[in-house]
């Protein structure tokens, strides 16, 4: 089955919130009375994703150098095509599942937040019930995985009002992405349109159309996967489990050995 | 083995010498006890294989054991600084390494590994190997408690970067303390040779044959043993000439 | 909206001016894209602050709130000065032509005033007699033209002399947008006079409630005729109702001056008899004259056969006001505070959060004798004896609360901005005992009926004789058909053979007679239940029909629904084709004239007679309401024929424009001077700020459908006031700490969100703060927090007297 994508055109986008909403909806998520959020000084609420918070938008005032925009950002799990968080997650709660989705399993979430450290754009988060024992579960969207795996939309791209959603097999996300830059570049004066998501990682699933540079979205410009989750996948855990390995064989081979070795002595 | 659970037959003279108090005792047993459960809960999060193990409720428990035992084998041995400084910095000053380290690793591989009995260089209270297990274990855990604490209570306070550092370092800190763990549980459990050890930390004693032949300088004192050294290495590169 | 939603594809310049589509109408942003994306349309925002529309909009320009009419005063002077409007249908198809009555003068000469006022008892204030505003007309009543425009009392001159004084530096001072934006907007919007481009003008709440509101919108409509854009895809006036059926519910006449269908309302000092109103109100030209039709018809529909010719049709079982003026929404709120009015019914609103100078409406709530209030959950004014710091002992009222169904959970009809009717099924069944109004009301009149007849009184015939055969469990469809219209008694032709049968259903209110054979609820909406095509062979009433097929690909899905009047989708769109009849645009044409068959053809149901040729009589005229079928460049409401800028009554610099600083047809009430509350004006010494109110995305008018639930409160928890960070810094204010905002009538607290969105404009030389916040507000549900419109005034529109909520005065400063 072809990799899907989900393109999201923050030219389009005007944070009606629609999406954040449908999410809870579909996924049964809880609002108010679990984060009590209250007003910071911004329209952006909540402040950051949870466990019962799937996908939120970001209200960004950039005054850019020829315009002064209001930029929206509609933040949620990247799914990678190389992703960071399944690589270090010890239970296999996160996994590579069909479509190209980051599953998320949450009853094998054992609260121990590696994915919420390793990830490189901070998605998923992890919400501590009990700071002493370690309690905890994490939670990220998961495509509407019921959804799309039966033909359906994500709840999100179903419900949008300004057609800023789009789902669909990835390549034609791509080239309906490409398009839609060039768009705003040749006809809209948006000179730093971008696509982000095309390679980066083993290629996201979720790819955004932008106006402007990455980094004025509160976007890393080069994500990567932490230098630290390689060498701890790549390295660490094959040193050490071979490192044990020998260490007990050595020990039992030398049991045998130096015990004849005495014995011989003795007789001597 | 009969020793160890029995003690010492009545009968059979043998002079026993202190050599652990019961302090010491209590540092050790509390320490390897919480040791173990800390491996354990810990190798299910960090081996792929144990994946199953750690999931769920189960995972959520396994964590609170480690996190339990964390705080306790962090426990033991500041009780055991605050109930016996002088003797602690006295096995600090202990761990000094000099040349005769140097000659004990050299000779350990055929004496230790294999069982032959070849000369070693005179040992004080620990010998080299004894200090290497005391330095790694001692680091190990400073490290430990360091990371571990990070990353029990530093997250969202402090720069991912970080957290993913003390994970790697705390990793580290495993490889090479487990390590050390399955080399000193072979000598001194395991190795047909060395049940003395372990009769040593159950209680406090090891025997005078013992004690003259592997911590000679702490015996006879440092001069003495030198002495013994050199006249035993002489006879035997003299059985060898004749050979 | 005299266009509709899926037209706004068709534009090739959008205008959102007092209105934010993409924060309310998110919807409507889908058909906005696609004019951006495949025509390449723009889209101007032109708004106190940067909205989420200004974040989706090609061209931004800020203005001061209550300055709209200078701000279009300055883009006609500059489309006529730049030969920018759309000669040709200026000239066919407005009164620019038509020439007024020598004695009529304006503010040019009048200094702000137009000829015939009469000051009240204060001198600002008066009454005009609109008697010099009349067309020069020949021997028989026909308006006389000079169709080369060069008539000095001809309409197009007229205006030219009163909009001279909006030049760009004047009207720059007097909105406080900068020079360079404004002159780009003008540039660009004006562009839409071209013959094969239209423009579209969206507005909502942020033109209609200030004092000048109904001239606001009078001025979009001129803009929109000079450029040569009503009555054509992708122009048009375009109103943005702001829920989700008050188009419906205006026209069924939820309103004081009006019946269905936009009749007047009969009333006791103007039409005391039947023959009274038909004379008084029966204009003698244009397709009005037809109005003693839908008038007989409606009164039929009403008391059904006790309404005959021998009693004029039941007229005089109508209650009648003695002024429409005195039953708007202030004056009802001041009669309640004077103990006037002792009772009082409300459903599905919520004055004490929604009404403006909202304290005084609340102390006003407690002097009632009792209330009846329909109402899906507890709401700010189903508990208002319960409000934090009111003691429940002050109010004596009696209330009775009658849980009411939401709109998902009962069936019936539902009318977009775009007139567009649509049939729903009811969803999901409502909790517990609540009820659909429309069933409460069926109860109440049940037993009214009953209690009526059993004890009949003095003048119990209206209630007796009322028709009501709806059943016990109202029957919907029902009142449907009876409000589509049908046959009231059996047509015969003369030879007593049955034409119409009694009972058909009416396709058409061109049916409808002034005889008593036809009854209908509401002319406008006939044939909205009449058994109709879907465009796939299936048959239903046409408000439930969701064909998808659109003849001419300009969106405007005839089989989807049906649009008042007659199922046309755009009004006015005989001027779609040019005088000759021919289209003005190939991508454009909507209706053209097909001389061969010898009538209007196209993708439209015609405004017009269908086969009326161009060049007969009255084959120019598109705008069949009037009595010269001509878009009235010039024409009276009650504070003048052409909109003049006036300050709104709370502003902090005077106006630039005349020597008149207010509109000086609006009313001033005067209770309770001295007191606390009341009817207390603000000036710019101690309310230095211009404030203005709006709505966010998240929630929902007064509130009562979103702050009770805890998705739509997670995303907009609190209330919450937007400032420029100049302002801020000026008070030392942080971003996200409380703040108090006070006017004359009351003080707020809120959380001060400081944002590059506003900035201080330049008015007369001096710096203006603007602030904007929420009225969504209040103390009940989840997401609590002050009202806003604690702040705003008690004052409203000469015409309609909407409120102004949108421009006062207030003061802000750091909570502690």
């Amino acid at each position: 089955m072809a990799r899907m994508a989900m393109l999201i055109d923050a030219s389009r986008c005007m944070a009606c919130r629609g999406c954040q909403v449908a999410c809870k909806q579909w996924n049964d998520l809880a609002g108010w009375s679990y984060s009590k959020t209250t007003n910071r000084g911004s329209y952006e609420n909540p402040r950051r994703l949870s466990p019962q918070t799937w996908t939120r938008i970001k209200f960004i005032e950039y005054e850019g150098p020829e315009r002064f925009q209001w930029l929206f950002l509609k933040e949620g799990c990247m799914h990678c095509g190389q992703a960071a968080c399944v690589e270090v997650c010890p239970t296999g709660a996160l996994k590579y599942g069909p479509l190209g989705i980051v599953t998320f399993q949450q009853e094998l979430c054992n609260g121990c937040g590696y994915c919420s450290q390793f990830c490189p754009f901070h998605i998923p988060q992890l919400d501590v019930a009990n700071k002493l024992t370690g309690q905890a579960k994490s939670s990220k969207c998961t495509f509407c995985q019921d959804r799309t795996t039966n033909e359906l939309t994500p709840a999100c791209v179903k419900t949008c009002p300004a057609a800023a959603l789009f789902w669909g097999e990835r390549h034609e996300m791509i080239a309906k992405g490409q398009e839609r830059v060039a768009v705003l570049q040749t006809k809209r004066g948006f000179p730093n349109a971008n696509l982000y998501g095309e390679t980066e990682l083993g290629g996201l699933g979720r790819l955004y159309v932008l106006t402007e540079r990455p980094a004025h979205y509160g976007l890393p410009e080069h994500p990567a996967s932490p230098v630290l989750s390689r060498l701890w996948q790549d390295l660490i855990q094959p040193l050490a489990e071979a490192s044990f390995g020998v260490g007990v064989l050595v020990s039992i081979a030398a049991f045998f050995i130096a015990r004849r070795n005495i014995r011989m002595e003795q007789v001597e | 083995m009969n020793f160890f659970l029995n003690g010492p037959e009545a009968g059979i003279q043998i002079r026993w010498i202190p050599r652990y108090s019961s302090l010491e005792r209590f540092l050790h047993w509390g320490h390897a006890f919480t040791f173990l459960p800390l491996t354990l809960t810990g190798m299910v999060l960090f081996m792929p294989l144990l994946a199953p193990l750690a999931r769920g409720e189960a995972g959520q428990f396994i964590r609170l054991i480690h996190r339990a035992s964390a705080v306790l084998f962090v426990a033991v041995p500041i009780i055991y600084a605050l109930l016996e400084p002088r003797r602690l910095l006295q096995t600090l000053r202990d761990l000094k390494f000099g040349k005769d380290d140097l000659d004990w690793v050299k000779g350990a591989f055929p004496y230790y590994l294999l069982g032959r009995h070849v000369a070693m260089p005179p040992q004080s209270r620990f010998n080299t190997g004894e200090k290497l297990n005391v330095v790694i274990l001692v680091t190990g855990t400073v490290l430990f408690a360091i990371t571990g604490a990070v990353m029990w209570f530093g997250r969202g306070l402090i720069p991912v970067e970080l957290f993913q550092a003390c994970v790697i370092i705390h990793d580290l800190t495993m490889i090479a303390t487990v390590n050390m763990f399955i080399i000193h549980f072979y000598l001194a459990v395991v190795h047909p040779m060395m049940w003395q050890s372990l009769i040593s930390m159950r209680y406090g004693y090891v025997s005078e044959s013992y004690a003259r032949e592997h911590h000679a300088k702490w015996f006879y004192g440092e001069e003495r043993a030198k002495e013994m050294y050199a006249a035993e290495k002489a006879a035997q590169a003299k059985k060898e000439e004749m050979v | 909206m005299t266009n509709h939603w899926v037209d706004l594809k068709n534009a090739d310049v959008i205008l959102l001016c007092g209105s934010n589509a993409a924060e309310n109408h998110p919807a409507s942003m889908t058909w906005i894209h696609k004019a951006m994306d495949e025509r390449g349309a723009k889209l101007i925002v032109v708004d106190p602050r940067f909205t989420r529309s200004a974040a989706k909009a090609d061209l931004y320009a800020p203005i001061r709130s209550g300055t709209d009419i200078a701000f279009y005063g300055g883009m006609i002077k500059y489309a006529l000065d730049n030969n920018l409007y759309h000669k040709d249908y200026v000239v066919a198809y407005t009164n620019a032509a038509t020439l007024i009555n020598p004695n009529y003068k304006g503010p040019v000469d009048l200094d702000g005033l137009f000829s015939g006022f009469t000051p009240g008892d204060d001198p600002n204030f008066g009454r005009y007699d609109s008697a010099t505003w009349s067309y020069q007309t020949d021997a028989e009543g026909k308006p006389l033209r000079d169709e080369t425009l060069q008539n000095p009392q001809c309409v197009f001159q007229l205006l030219k002399r009163h909009y001279a004084r909006y030049d760009l530096d004047t009207v720059v001072k007097v909105t406080g947008c900068p020079k360079d934006k404004l002159e780009a907007v003008y540039k660009l919007y004006a562009s839409t006079g071209a013959p094969e481009k239209t423009g579209t003008i969206l507005y909502a709440m942020g033109q209609t409630q200030h004092t000048v509101g109904s001239q606001n919108v009078r001025a979009i409509a001129m803009v929109q005729l000079l450029l040569g854009n009503v009555g054509r895809p992708g122009g048009g006036v375009n109103a943005l109702r702001g829920e989700s059926n008050v188009q419906g519910s205006t026209d069924m006449a939820l309103l004081a001056h009006n019946v269905p269908g936009y009749l007047a309302i009969p009333t006791a000092s103007r039409h005391p008899t039947f023959k009274d109103f038909i004379e008084k109100e029966t204009p003698k030209s244009g397709y009005l004259t037809n109005m003693p039709k839908f008038f007989v018809s409606l009164l039929k529909a009403w008391w059904g056969d006790h309404a005959t010719a021998d009693n004029n049709f039941a007229y005089d079982y109508l209650p009648k006001v003695e002024n429409a003026a005195d039953h708007y929404w202030i004056a009802l709120f001041q009669a309640i505070y004077a103990g006037t009015i002792k009772g009082l019914w409300i459903m599905g609103q919520n004055p004490a959060v929604g009404g403006p100078n909202a304290r005084f409406e609340r102390l006003a709530l407690q002097k009632l004798d009792w209330l009846v209030i329909q109402e899906i959950v507890d709401t700010e004014t189903v508990r208002f004896w319960q409000a934090p710091g009111v003691n429940p002992a002050d109010s004596k009222t009696e209330v009775f609360v009658l849980p009411a169904a939401d709109a998902m959970e009962k069936e019936g009809s539902i009318v977009t901005s775009g007139r567009l009717i649509q049939w729903r099924p009811k969803v999901a069944e409502a909790p517990g005992q609540a009820l659909p109004d429309h069933q409460i009301f069926n109860l109440i009149a049940l037993k009214l009926k009953e209690l009526y007849a059993a004890n009949p009184g003095p003048f119990a015939d209206p209630i007796r004789h009322l028709n009501w055969d709806y059943g016990a469990n109202l029957d919907i469809e029902k009142v449907a058909w009876e409000i589509n219209g049908y046959i009231a008694q059996d047509i015969k032709d003369k030879d007593g053979k049955v034409l119409n049968k009694k009972g058909d259903t009416l396709n058409s209110f061109g049916l409808l007679q002034a005889d008593g054979t036809t009854a209908c609820g509401c002319w406008i909406y006939t044939g909205y239940f009449y058994p109709t095509d879907d465009g796939e062979g299936r048959t239903m009433p046409a408000a439930k029909r969701r064909g998808q097929k659109d003849p001419g690909g300009l969106g405007n899905y005839p089989y989807w629904g049906f649009a008042w009047p007659a199922n046309r989708r755009i009004v006015y769109n005989r001027c779609s084709a040019t005088p000759d009849g021919k289209p003005w645009a190939e991508d454009k044409k909507l209706i053209w004239w097909d001389d061969v068959q010898k009538k209007w053809v196209g993708y439209d149901v015609p405004d017009f007679v269908a086969t009326r040729a161009p060049g007969d009589a009255g084959g120019k005229d598109p705008f069949i309401m009037k009595t010269d079928g001509k878009g009235w460049l010039f024409g009276a409401l009650n504070e003048g024929p052409l909109p003049e800028h006036y300050e709104p009554v709370e502003s902090p610099v005077r106006n630039l424009l005349s020597g008149r600083q207010n509109n000086p047809a609006i009313k001033i009430w005067k209770t309770n001077q001295g007191q606390a509350i009341g009817d207390n004006w603000g000036t710019p010494d101690k309310f230095p700020i211009v404030a203005t109110t709006y709505r966010v995305v998240e929630h929902w008018q007064a509130g009562g459908m979103s702050r009770w639930l805890e998705w739509l409160t997670e995303c907009q928890p609190q209330m919450f006031v937007e400032m420029s960070k100049e302002l801020a810094a000026e008070k030392g204010i942080k971003n996200g700490e409380w703040v108090k905002v006070r006017s004359a009538r009351g003080e707020i607290e809120a959380v001060a969100i400081v944002t590059a969105r506003f900035k201080p404009l330049i008015v007369d030389g001096k710096t203006i703060h603007q602030v904007g916040m929420p009225w969504h507000f209040g103390w009940g549900g989840l997401a609590t927090g002050d009202s806003a419109n604690d702040l705003t005034p008690h004052v409203g529109d000469a015409n309609t007297a909407i409120p102004e909520y949108k421009a006062f005065l207030v003061d802000i400063r750091k909570a502690v």
